[in-house]
């Protein structure tokens, strides 16, 4: 057992330097020649760097000698957005440590709580790190004050650090060293080894991420897959440094990867423990859970011609990325699609501009849904994700829908608007704690439903940027919700379709309406819109009719360029669909989301 | 049979509205170009057909001196055969027009004459940058009765945010115009109109102003006799424009001068270039139709027409498109046997219409 290992993680509010520091402790332990470094090498997918958030994990193996003994440290990278919740939980249980980093200008933020909070859960020894000590604005006393006050971790000590600047950084790998304990485990024991993510190589197959607690693993041992129990053939193992470099073995203590033919990445379920088939540990490790979608909508192509290579795109996109989950879906106004599930809003929003950046679809996607618990009157119990599919109103006895435990950090003078805001969210109140002067900390409960509406925009625009937001889901509440139906032109519009609850639904009935009449062009005919639940009207909005598209004439018998002015205006008009009689551009689908711009 | 059209690209001044080829030049450059164009139809391939009809356009070749107009007719009578009928047009600008040219005009068979009148409001008139005002329209017109010229067109703008087009078209039909051709005023990118609507230093009317405008305007002219031949054109009995009606009903015509096109009746257009530079080079734009193209072109013009198309004159099978069927269901299309025609009451939204059948 080599007791010179530490494996640790960083972890961060978004924005406080986490990637930074990453790039720095491996500029200074030489893992990477200078010419390879690129700002932020750990968030290698474009993506990522353009978000400025970690969606892959990238674990990297740093040398590092400290009064002349070697030791080898193991960065294991963490995704930094509340989609990923679970994931961090399970990066952190490969980990003995944890690098707080708090920004000095910004102090203890949500996520830096919530992730504190995950790094104390899974028993990690945490090193509060003060970062962006080079601002003018740095309040670095303000910051550890904080920090012991807030979380209850001693931040006396603390290396003071500007990631940016590279400056005091040698003094956090010192303490990488002396702050973080070794691994435990026996290296004779039988394997026991975390799966902690997985990504899709074009050669190797899918390929786990692991930590190995106990015992030794190398090419050609037969593993088994403890909660799914599928069986595989180790094909390699190997560290990264940062690109994968094959090894003889990994025994305990050890992160790295295993290869094992692996057809694709659903057969890897981050949180499995893997074991020897002839050897098997007794217990597998505990906290495993096999994660669901929260945020659902409909993805479509634009041109209803290029479903298979949606469907092409998608497929890919799982190779990658087991959270995403899509089964066909066939709504009468876009044709042939897909019900996607994703983590979250910020999944959703990945996933599908990928779609079009690195696929070249162009797709329309309706508004996200969260998924409903629906009791029938006949007994039955149904999930929801997809507006459509709610049952009639006299056919429902109750609705359930998802809650989550919000906590939202601001300085005190948000406090008002920000109470509003959930109020209007229908939340409930649960708690409310002074920080310090500067710093309060809100608790409520709020529907996951109405959090993936407009719920960030209006955060961020209250509280002009200041507060900071994080949640966990809190299990189903019943709740008086309706199907909120468009028609256009008298024909019920599918994709338009929304679950809200009874008492907004007339608010956002009306406000769709007023947003469609702007978005959709005027037609040949006086196009109604109107909002209903069931057979109610609940507002209505008329587009008159289109009255003047004619071409001027065609002088000195230029019939080509009138000719082609057609063909230009009817390719233009590509990206609407129709519905009924009526033309829609895509973005009417998803503009519904966002009433409140214009308001 | 075919029509000639000659392109005269050079005018006084360029108002605020046109993007077509024409220019302000010397006497020089005119000299220059008159003599190319003449060499232009001598060179042509259709030497020797009948000719219905003959067309000066422009730009204003009412701007340039008579001895171009006279070299470039004579030059057309001794290549081709003038039927005795034929119609020959000349547009002309109130402002550059005098008794001379008009007598000169006669004398070499001109025998419709298109005047630019636009509008008879001062203030618009003055707007657009044109060049006459109402007085002169009109006394030009009347001048032009005087001379001998019975067949008199009159071009209306539409769209003007002052002015009454009714009015000015009673007054134009009441001092003997027999065809009015009206135009909705179009935004031509890279115009000065385009840049002045834009910093808001100008004013249009809306589309639904402008559409009200032009069905008033419609029903004005229908009660006086003069029938809608096309979405724009308005005639007398007898006063149709035969060579216009050429451009729509696909026959041949030859086009002469810069940026002038040409089509042989059946696939193959040609232009030429609309810079001197490539025009004097002899350079061409061939364009063999697809039979797509062709059925799209026979839909497009048909359907602005009062006399519609023939679907036997198509190569697709346009029974089948499900908007066809839909239009024809509700009224947008009417269809009399082989003939479709559109429905009047659409012509104003006639792109959105054609755009779902091609």
């Amino acid at each position: 057992m080599n007791k010179n290992i530490r494996n640790f993680c960083i972890i961060a509010h978004i924005d406080h330097g986490k990637s930074t520091l990453a790039d720095r402790l491996m500029e200074q332990t030489n893992s990477v020649a200078k010419r390879d470094m690129q700002a932020q090498l750990l968030d290698s997918m474009e993506l990522e760097r353009e978000k400025g958030i970690t969606i892959k994990l990238t674990p990297t193996r740093m040398n590092y000698n400290l009064n002349g003994t070697d030791y080898v440290l193991n960065l294991i990278d963490t995704p930094g957005h509340v989609d990923f919740t679970y994931e961090v939980s399970r990066s952190l249980a490969a980990c003995e440590g944890a690098i707080l980093i708090v920004d000095a200008s910004q102090g203890v933020e949500a996520q830096t709580l919530a992730n504190a909070y995950l790094a104390l859960d899974a028993n990690l020894e945490i090193l509060p790190v003060i970062n962006k000590i080079d601002l003018p604005s740095a309040r670095i006393d303000d910051a550890k004050e904080e920090i012991e006050r807030v979380i209850g971790l001693p931040a006396d000590d603390a290396p003071c650090i500007s990631a940016k600047e590279g400056t005091n950084i040698d003094k956090v790998l010192e303490k990488i060293v002396t702050c973080f304990p070794p691994p435990k485990g026996d290296e004779n024991a039988p394997l026991k080894c975390l799966i902690f993510d997985s990504f899709y190589d074009n050669f190797k197959g899918a390929v786990c991420l692991i930590r190995v607690f106990d015992g030794t693993v190398k090419a050609g041992d037969q593993i088994l897959f403890m909660q799914t129990g599928r069986k595989y053939d180790v094909t390699e193992v190997g560290i990264f440094n940062p690109k994968m470099q094959p090894k003889d073995e990994l025994s305990a203590g050890e992160v790295g990867y295993i290869a094992a033919s692996i057809k694709n990445v659903s057969d890897v379920h981050v949180g499995d423990t893997i074991t020897h088939v002839n050897r098997q540990t007794k217990q597998a490790l505990p906290g495993y859970k096999v994660v669901q979608p929260v945020v659902f909508c409909g993805v479509f192509a634009v041109d209803g011609s290029r479903y298979n290579e949606l469907k092409e795109a998608l497929l890919k996109l799982k190779l990658n990325d087991a959270s995403l989950q899509f089964s066909p879906e066939v709504s009468q106004a876009l044709g042939f699609g897909f019900r996607c599930g994703f983590l979250g809003l910020l999944h959703l929003e990945i996933i599908t501009e990928r779609i079009e950046r690195e696929f070249n679809i162009d797709i329309i996607t309706t508004a996200p849904s969260v998924s409903y618990k629906v009791l029938k009157t006949n007994g039955e119990t149904l999930e929801i994700s997809n507006p459509t599919s709610l049952p009639s109103p006299v056919e429902i006895d109750k609705i359930f829908e998802p809650m989550v435990a919000a906590s939202i950090f601001t300085p005190p003078s948000y406090v008002g608007p920000i109470m509003q805001l959930c109020q209007d969210k229908r939340g409930t109140y649960k708690n409310m704690t002074y920080l310090d002067a500067n710093r309060v900390r809100l608790e409520y409960l709020l529907p996951l439903g109405e959090i993936i509406y407009d719920f960030f925009d209006r955060l961020k625009s209250v509280t002009k940027g200041y507060a900071s937001f994080d949640y966990e889901l809190a299990g189903f509440e019943p709740s008086k919700l309706v199907k909120l139906d468009i028609l256009l032109n008298g024909e019920k519009c599918d994709a338009l379709s929304l679950i809200v609850h009874e008492d907004s639904a007339f608010v956002r009935g009306r406000a769709i309406a007023e947003k469609l009449k702007k978005i959709i062009p005027r037609q040949l005919f006086e196009v109604p819109i109107q909002a209903a639940i069931g057979n109610k009207i609940i507002a209505r909005e008329t587009i008159s009719a289109l009255r003047k598209d004619v071409l001027a004439k065609c002088y000195g018998g230029d019939v080509t360029r009138k000719r082609k002015l057609l063909e230009k205006q009817k390719e233009g008009k590509k990206r609407m669909r129709q519905i009924g009689s009526v033309e829609i551009p895509s973005e009417a689908f998803l503009s519904i989301l966002k009433l409140d711009d214009e308001q | 049979m075919i029509g000639i059209y000659v392109h005269v690209p050079f005018c006084n001044n360029k108002c605020i509205y046109c993007a077509f080829a024409s220019f302000v030049a010397d006497k020089r450059e005119q000299q220059k170009y008159f003599d190319h164009l003449c060499r232009e139809i001598e060179n042509c391939d259709f030497l020797d057909r009948e000719v219905a009809s003959i067309y000066f356009g422009g730009g204003t070749p009412s701007v340039v001196d008579t001895e171009h107009i006279i070299k470039v007719m004579t030059t057309i009578k001794q290549h081709f055969n003038i039927l005795p009928k034929a119609e020959i047009t000349i547009e002309c600008n109130p402002c550059s027009t005098d008794k001379e040219k008009l007598k000169a005009y006669k004398q070499m068979g001109f025998n419709r004459i298109s005047f630019g009148v636009q509008s008879l409001d001062d203030d618009m008139l003055k707007f657009l940058g044109r060049r006459h005002d109402r007085c002169m329209a009109l006394e030009k017109i009347k001048l032009a009765k005087s001379e001998g010229f019975d067949n008199i067109s009159a071009d209306l703008i539409l769209g003007l945010k002052k002015g009454d087009v009714v009015h000015d078209a009673q007054v134009l039909i009441e001092s003997g115009v027999k065809h009015i051709s009206a135009y909705m005023l179009q935004i031509e990118s890279g115009t000065p109109l385009e840049k002045m609507l834009k910093n808001k230093e100008a004013e249009i009317k809306t589309d639904d102003e402008t559409v009200d405008n032009y069905q008033n305007l419609v029903e004005f002219l229908q009660k006086n006799g003069l029938k809608r031949y096309e979405i724009s054109n308005f005639a007398l009995k007898g006063y149709q424009s035969k060579h216009n009606k050429a451009y729509w009903t696909g026959r041949a015509y030859l086009g002469f001068g810069l940026g002038a096109h040409s089509f042989d009746g059946d696939k193959t257009r040609v232009a030429n270039p609309s810079n001197f530079e490539d025009y004097y080079a002899g350079k061409k734009m061939i364009e063999k139709l697809t039979d797509a193209e062709r059925d799209e072109e026979i839909i497009m013009l048909g359907l602005r027409c009062e006399v519609g198309f023939d679907i036997n004159q198509l190569k697709k099978n346009i029974l089948s498109n499900p908007k066809f069927q839909q239009y024809l269901k509700s009224g947008i299309l009417q269809k009399e046997g082989k003939i479709v025609k559109l429905n009047p009451d659409f012509y104003g939204v006639s792109n959105t219409i054609i755009e779902n059948l091609i």
